[in-house]
């Protein structure tokens, strides 16, 4: 008994030195989470996902694992977002548009260890549109799903859909589950997907994912993935230095600029396909008048809000996209101009001063940065800025109750103008919240939406955003980089400008 | 509260069929008398319900993050005593002395400073620069007692300063009260010893205040201890009912409101009867 007892203090004592004994080195990361040996990448994350079922969560955080776990028919390439081949092979559109035959890939298993073929396509499609799911917007075009036989499915549609490859496959939302996964799986907290990690263990610190040896693409050289929830940047950051993560989302634009210069991190960035916009109401005047959103549109100054809002971390933009994007147009109609504001203001008959609340939220807190830069700009051509904060879900109140004059928001992972354009900028578009109409875009934007031929229809949305930006529906800022930070020796990731995190090619040091 | 938590889930892209299968899904569409009624009626047999994120129970969320909570509350009351007691005691003992003025320093510093601010000074300082202890975390006792002890010091140091400074605050005024009283000018003229005086008659009656003044501090802490959990990643019940906040997750929010009201509860009863053992006159009424 006494000798138990001192073995105890003993090896007490010696674990405690052993603690201490690190010094500046390093500090005992195991145990965290439940994440085991040497080989497996540790990431900290903003986040906690809140479920892992794809076609029911909305969260990015959820996404950052799920892309790790689950596969779609087609995928975003890295470098341009243009659709590769994914779970699909190949596939053929007939000449009408109304039908897509997709090949599927052979030789793909689930992580259960069943092999994967079209019942599977047809029951994760036929899962989101009948149940009424998160993405079953996405297949508001789709009449049918059919798998004539085991590596075949067919999409038959109710008008052509060129966008079609995008609504499947443009983020993990559209993932391939097994066929009756919802009945033998519970979603919420497994996973049984084809991709190169398995859903392992998940709670309240951290989310584990283990390598799949039978991935079609091959299995990933670590052994692992541990997402652990690290909010607060400076501790992301303080982890990272120490060696605790090797991997990190979690960087702040102001901190941009000391890391670049800092060798115990390494640096990722890539201009994001996010936009960051503001937006005013048609319904309320004098928001109604174009010259007096033209004038603000004129007043604001996009390179100082950058500056305030994202340490520069940003490239201004008055359009939606960004350059290096297929779908970019370089179009600039507004220089910033304090004369041409105030006059446009005086052509409009507007009395000023005039005030313009403008609503922002703490979900996002560059919008407020951004706000009050805006403000110090529209006060000298008259108009008064109140910066309403809300929190988000109040602000979603407001917003859907058109209870705003003005505010500020961001749309992310945007990768064909139909999403971007139909939504926000068609009179009957449904996050058309700001009341926009003009048959013109409309006719653009409808056309745009079934011409079949690539070239045709970037010269209609190019079109139709000019008119957008003319005419303010949206007044468009920045889009913001993607920035991310990890330890130096990590290779084989790229920072992807859809916000998409994928640890399929990683290595550690 | 206003706030649509099938608008926040969904994010900004639905139709209105997802809309409304969703909200019938979650049990929303139902009049909210009815939908009290059920959430009551199910608590009162522990049934709190399902989380509309995670689709969790409540219960459940709340075990997983109860063992978290509890660690640091207790944790950060025995940093808050281990200050508070002798930092009380001993400029009760010597009012306007160096030392009375350098704990009124201190616990002013500890009422004052921003608890996110010293939190994060404490990571940048002993787990950025001298690299001694994790940035945070949390890891169960069972699974590794050293991790669980190196992770725990941190945010155990960040609020129990906070709940130490007021409670100092308590220890000295009481103090001083009960030493000014006759009983004890008393005792010290028949010659009691002054360590005798001051356990058996000061202190004991000076312990009252101090009793309640712990208590209230022990109720916020096991309430969850939001910005400290945030920035030390710790799992607690903070953590859950501030996102349920955010999420408008009401399911969640309204278990843990019920659990803070019953930690309140149970904290004041205890509070009471603590009195009695404490000052039988109390127990003899």
């Amino acid at each position: 008994m006494r000798t138990n007892r001192l073995l105890t203090l003993a090896a007490a004592a010696a674990l405690l030195l052993t603690a201490c004994g690190g010094g500046g080195e390093s500090v005992d990361t195991g145990g965290g989470g439940g994440g085991g040996g040497e080989n497996v990448l540790i990431a900290a994350v903003s986040a906690e996902p809140d479920q892992f079922d794809p076609h029911v969560t909305n969260a990015y955080a959820s996404f950052q694992v799920l892309e790790n776990v689950y596969d779609t028919l087609v995928v975003p390439s890295a470098e341009d977002l243009t659709m590769q081949p994914g779970l699909a092979e190949s596939w053929t559109t007939s000449p009408d548009g109304l039908s897509w035959t997709f090949t599927l890939r052979d030789g793909v298993t689930f992580h259960d260890g069943s092999e994967f073929d079209s019942a599977d396509v047809v029951y994760s499609f036929r899962r989101i549109i009948d149940e009424e799911l998160s993405n079953a917007y996405r297949f508001a075009t789709v009449a049918d799903v059919t798998a004539p036989d085991p590596r075949t499915v067919v999409m038959t549609l109710t008008r052509p859909t060129p966008n079609l490859l995008e609504l499947i496959g443009s983020f993990k939302g559209m993932s391939i589950v097994s066929e009756n996964a919802a009945d033998e799986f519970d979603l919420q907290s497994e996973a049984n997907g084809t991709g190169p990690f398995r859903l392992g263990s998940s709670d309240a610190n951290a989310t584990v994912l283990t390598t799949f040896d039978e991935y079609w693409g091959g299995a990933p050289s670590i052994d692992g993935v541990e997402f652990r929830y690290i909010t607060e940047p400076t501790s992301a950051l303080t982890a990272l230095r120490n060696g605790e993560v090797q991997w990190t989302d979690n960087v702040p634009p102001q901190n941009v600029a000391d890391l670049e210069g800092d060798e115990e991190v390494e640096l990722g960035s890539v201009t994001s396909v996010e936009y960051f916009y503001m937006s005013m109401n048609y319904a309320v005047p004098p928001f109604d008048n174009r010259d007096v959103r033209r004038a603000i549109a004129t007043a604001i100054d996009r390179d100082e809000v950058t500056q305030a809002a994202r340490f520069g971390a940003a490239q201004p933009n008055q359009t939606a996209i960004p350059e290096g994007s297929p779908w970019f147009l370089e179009y600039a109609p507004f220089t910033p101009d304090e004369d041409a504001a105030r006059q446009l203001i005086e052509q409009a008959g507007v009395q000023t001063p005039l005030t313009m609340g403008l609503m922002v939220t703490d979900e996002y807190p560059e919008t407020v940065a951004a706000a009050q830069v805006i403000a110090s700009q529209l006060e000298p051509i008259g108009i008064d800025v109140e910066i309403q904060e809300e929190d988000f879900a109040t602000w979603l109140d407001r917003q859907s109750e058109g209870d705003f004059d003005a505010f500020m928001l961001s749309w992310i992972g945007n990768i064909d103008p139909a999403d971007f354009y139909e939504n926000q900028h068609l009179s009957t578009g449904g996050s058309n919240y700001q009341g926009y109409g003009n048959p013109q875009v409309d006719d653009l934007l409808t056309r745009a939406a079934t011409e079949p031929d690539q070239a045709a229809r970037k010269a209609l949305y190019d079109q139709a955003a000019q008119v957008v930006v003319d005419d303010v529906s949206y007044l468009y800022l920045y889009n913001p980089d993607e920035v991310q930070a990890w330890a130096p020796g990590l290779t084989g990731y790229q920072v992807r400008a859809d916000s998409a995190i994928d640890f399929e090619n990683v290595e550690l040091p | 509260m206003r706030g649509d938590p099938i608008r926040l889930a969904l994010g900004t892209r639905f139709s209105q069929e997802t809309y409304d299968a969703l909200r019938e899904r979650s049990g929303l569409d139902l009049p909210l008398v009815q939908q009290y009624l059920t959430w009551a009626g199910r608590a009162v047999t522990g049934d709190l319900g399902v989380s509309f994120r995670s689709g969790d129970t409540v219960t459940s969320l709340i075990g997983e993050r109860l063992p978290a909570t509890l660690t640091l509350a207790l944790a950060s009351l025995v940093v808050a005593l281990v200050i508070a007691l002798p930092l009380g005691m001993l400029s009760a003992l010597h009012p306007r002395s160096l030392i009375d003025r350098v704990a009124t320093v201190v616990s002013q510093f500890g009422i004052s400073v921003p608890d996110f601010w010293l939190s994060i000074m404490l990571i940048l300082v002993f787990a950025g620069v001298l690299g001694w202890l994790p940035s945070g975390g949390y890891v169960p006792l069972t699974e590794d007692p050293l991790g669980w002890l190196q992770r725990l010091v941190l945010p155990a140091v960040a609020t129990g300063v906070v709940s130490g400074s007021v409670i100092t605050r308590f220890v000295r005024s009481s103090m001083l009260e009960a030493l000014g009283q006759d009983h004890v000018r008393t005792a010290q003229a028949k010659g009691v010893p002054t360590r005798q005086v001051l356990t058996w008659h000061v202190l004991r009656n000076a312990l009252l205040p101090l009793v309640t003044v712990t208590g209230v501090q022990l109720a916020y802490l096991l309430s969850g201890v939001v910005v400290v959990e945030i920035v030390f990643s710790w799992p607690g019940l903070g953590q859950l009912a501030y996102q349920a906040v955010r999420d408008r997750d009401f399911p969640v929010l309204q278990g843990a409101v019920l659990l803070f009201a019953l930690v309140f509860l149970v904290i004041n009863l205890l509070v009471d009867l603590l009195y009695s053992r404490i000052d039988p006159r109390i127990a003899r009424r």
